[in-house]
């Protein structure tokens, strides 16, 4: 239906039209994001996508526990094809546990700023403290493993 | 799907470690990736991390991707399916345990998928090609589209050709566009029959 663009001025000026609204519908940052991306080329490592977050209510059952509203830490849990990598996170720090558990070692990287390192246990359970700098990602490399999760915004 | 030059290139200089190439792939297929998210309905938050989860997977698949020119459809179907991840975990929230099914989500359709792949190529083709164009075919182009509408005599005036030269001139402006390389691959590709 649509092929006249190709032979019609008319058709075309629409074409070209439509082609810089679909442009301009994106946020600057969103092209942004994505282009910072790149910098992720250099880690071999699978991704970790969020599954589950209190903060968003976005749950499971046994994610959440009931607490008070104000001093409650934020639990978020992230999967990759071999490994959950769990969260909770307080004010001055994270402890996280990899799923099944295994040694290794965790990073923080935050988006600029340097990048927190530290160890996981033998029962896959580390700690990064302080806060890295928000947004961050955690990186996850024990052996055979690593994996990488998605940005995470405190 | 058609050939396109400027895809095959920028994959293989983003593969070399070219980031400019990489932020030029970004430039083209990010509208395609947004308007999959617009069509979920996602809000922003979840949009950001559908787009952040499909640039990261294509990073990761860069070197694997043998066919170029598969790139759209491949970018469009992992947007897709980031989205219906998403919907699914916002549904979660909504009502605990009730998980959606993949046939609700909005794409089965797989003619109108190709569509919105090969719309968002034709986009990215002709956006490039307009940057091309000469100086002067861009800023008559841009007036003819602006809105509202500018009058033809104030275009004459800014852009000192007379009234009457204003449609030859968007009409050898917008040859030039259809010579384009990714353009003109794009029309070789439309008059393949069979192809509806």
């Amino acid at each position: 239906m649509a092929r006249q663009w190709a032979d019609d001025d008319d058709d075309l000026m629409a074409a070209l039209q439509e082609a810089f609204r679909a442009e301009r519908d994106v946020p600057r940052e969103f092209i942004e994001a994505g282009q910072a991306a790149y910098t992720w080329r250099n880690i071999d490592a699978e991704l970790a996508t969020l599954t589950s977050d209190s903060a968003t209510g976005l749950a499971t059952a046994a994610a959440a526990p009931v607490r008070s509203a104000e001093a409650s830490p934020r639990f978020l849990t992230f999967s990759s094809a071999d490994l959950t990598i769990e969260l909770e996170i307080g004010p001055d720090g994270i402890i996280g546990q990899v799923v099944p558990p295994q040694p290794g070692r965790a990073e923080a990287r935050p988006a600029s700023g340097p990048v927190l390192d530290t160890e996981i246990d033998d029962i896959g359970c580390f700690v990064v403290r302080p806060l890295p700098g928000s947004p961050f990602r955690l990186h996850v490399a024990s052996s055979g493993i690593s994996a990488l999760t998605t940005w995470i915004t405190l | 799907m058609h050939d396109d030059p400027t895809v095959a290139m920028l994959v293989r200089r983003a593969r070399d470690g070219d980031k400019q190439a990489w932020d030029a792939i970004v430039v083209r297929y990010a509208p395609l990736i947004w308007a999959i998210c617009r069509r979920y309905r996602l809000d922003r938050p979840d949009a950001d991390d559908v787009g952040q989860s499909v640039w990261l997977r294509l990073v990761d698949q860069l070197d694997v991707i043998r066919d170029p020119a598969a790139l759209p459809g491949w970018i469009a179907t992992t947007t897709r399916r980031e989205c219906g991840r998403v919907v699914g975990v916002a549904r979660k929230r909504e009502v605990l345990g009730y998980t959606q099914d993949v046939a609700e989500i909005p794409d089965s359709d797989p003619a109108a998928a190709e569509a919105e792949v090969l719309l968002a190529e034709r986009n990215a083709a002709l956006r490039e090609a307009f940057r091309e164009l000469p100086p002067r075919c861009q800023e008559l182009i841009s007036l003819l589209l602006a809105d509202p509408p500018v009058p033809y005599a104030e275009i004459s005036g800014k852009l000192g050709i007379k009234i009457g030269s204003i449609g030859p001139t968007r009409a050898r402006c917008l040859q030039r566009l259809r010579e384009f390389p990714s353009v003109a691959a794009l029309i070789g590709a439309d008059s393949i029959p069979a192809r509806r």
